[in-house]
């Protein structure tokens, strides 16, 4: 069998491996379009002034800030389970692949499209669902840094799901999303995100998400070459870790 | 019975914490979970419309901690040890037993985890009404442990289960009180415990249906958990 035929053989596998378990999309549509369209309309248009990059304030609304934001929040929590899980997965069924002779590198980029995947369609229902609710100034900007967030967040699930067991993995990532996202990157507790903000992951996304969300002229270049910075360092990490972890165990 | 449970129940513990990150997370997310969301709990009920104030703010915090938490770890106690449980039940323990085991595996934990919730929130803010606020954050770890036990027990993937852990956690942070002016999903699971709670974090008491509340619903939650165990440990025929 060429290299090309396993790698289908095993992205073949690895999809059926999804579609077998219907409730993980159903899941996939539900948790965005509930979270998001439940915190527009359970929020108040109460008036918030943020700033945005480059110096530039605004006064929008509290409940603009969570249609412009939520999406963000949920695109980084559903993102980084897939990724804990996809990794998990691939550590135990792939070994068996390689010794069926199957090559680290085929069995790795199936398990990255399943995730890369499963991310666009997470990325896909929370652009629409919030553009049900919201109207951005920018839509470009506002679904790249969905796209960042997912990708940047898939990957450090995928790694912590490598590194840790399961519940250790769910419980880091659901509190650093929360953390991160939810609360230090927010405008709706910090007019601007605080000095140490920038050290996390979330940080140059939310600046885009923000940014293209409330202004139609683009202000976040800075942020959105740090974003594909994290998103490219996090991707040769996880190809690295992944191909060892996968070849070592088989 | 009880001789019998009690070594099981310890290594059912020694299953979840032998990893010692995760001992640390249990220790440390309840921690900043209480520091981090006191200070902006107030801000996000006053967005939703809510009249959530700091201090009670703060005391809802450590609730959430210890729910979020015990649900995670009950749903992954069901679904990934059913093989075990129906080899440990098999070899003469019995499926009761083994479902009495990783209950009382499930409280220690839910234990440990409110009590460090609780021990941040009173040395960070004070509270009104210790007593009070310690059996409601318990509370909120017991619900939840019945919750992520029936999750687990129709859920196998770990991937679902825990979208649908954290599907039902977003819920009750919408619906929680005075957290919110909308009545849509006025009750959740949590709602008498959340009451008692935010009454207990600003120096009140809470008057006895929302105790009434608080009881019934943890003790329907340990026997939801209960028949979740013990249909993973019993024998398929």
């Amino acid at each position: 069998m060429t290299a090309l035929a396993r790698t289908r053989v095993a992205t073949g596998m690895a999809f059926r491996d999804q579609v077998r378990r219907p409730l993980v999309l159903i899941l996939i549509v539900v948790v965005p379009a509930y979270v998001i369209t439940r915190s527009v309309a359970e929020t108040l248009a109460t008036p918030r002034r943020i700033g945005l990059p480059d110096g530039v304030y605004v006064t929008a609304t509290m409940q603009e800030l969570h249609g412009a934001g939520m999406g963000g929040v949920v695109v980084a929590f559903v993102a980084a389970l897939l990724g804990v899980f996809v990794m998990q997965s691939a550590l135990e069924g792939d070994r068996r692949l390689i010794v069926a002779g199957f090559h680290p590198g085929e069995t790795v980029l199936a398990r990255l499209l399943v995730l890369l995947s499963g991310t666009a369609l997470v990325v896909a229902v929370s652009a629409v669902v919030t553009a049900l609710n919201f109207d951005a100034a920018s839509w470009a900007p506002l679904i790249a840094s969905l796209l960042l967030l997912g990708l940047i967040y898939a990957a450090i699930g995928a790694l912590a799901g490598a590194l840790l067991d399961k519940l250790a993995a769910t419980y880091l990532m659901l509190f650093l999303v929360m953390t991160d996202i939810g609360v230090v990157q927010t405008p709706m507790f910090h007019e601007t995100p605080g000095r140490l903000a920038v050290l996390l992951p979330g940080y140059g996304p939310s600046r885009v998400m923000y940014d293209g969300a409330f202004s139609s002229t683009f202000h976040a270049s800075a942020e959105l070459l740090l974003s594909l910075a994290w998103t490219a360092a996090l991707a040769v990490a996880l190809v690295i870790l992944l191909r060892r972890a996968v070849g070592d165990r088989g | 019975m009880l001789s019998a449970a009690l070594p099981t129940t310890g290594a059912f513990v020694r299953e979840h914490l032998r990893a010692p990150l995760t001992l640390a997370l249990l220790v440390a997310i309840p921690t900043f979970f209480v520091l981090i969301f006191a200070s902006v709990l107030g801000d996000f009920a006053e967005a939703l419309g809510g009249t959530l104030m700091s201090q009670s703010a703060t005391a809802i915090s450590a609730g959430w901690a210890a729910a979020f938490l015990s649900g995670t770890l009950a749903f992954f106690q069901v679904s990934s040890s059913r093989g075990a449980d129906r080899r440990l039940a098999a070899a003469g323990l019995g499926p009761w037993r083994v479902a009495a085991a990783r209950i009382a595996a499930a409280l220690a934990i839910g234990i440990t985890v409110s009590g460090v919730a609780f021990l941040t929130l009173w040395l960070r803010s004070g509270i009104g009404h210790p007593l009070h606020a310690a059996v409601a954050i318990l509370s909120f770890a017991v619900i939840y442990i019945g919750l992520g036990a029936l999750i687990g027990a129709f859920v196998k993937g770990a991937l679902e289960g825990s979208l649908l852990v954290l599907l039902l956690f977003s819920v009750d942070a919408f619906t929680s009180p005075e957290m919110t002016s909308s009545s849509v999903f006025a009750w959740t699971p949590t709602r008498s415990a959340a009451e008692v709670l935010i009454a207990a974090g600003g120096g009140h008491g809470s008057p006895s249906a929302d105790w009434l509340g608080m009881a019934a619903v943890p003790v329907g939650s340990l026997a939801v958990a209960l028949a979740a165990f013990w249909t993973a440990a019993r024998a398929r025929s």
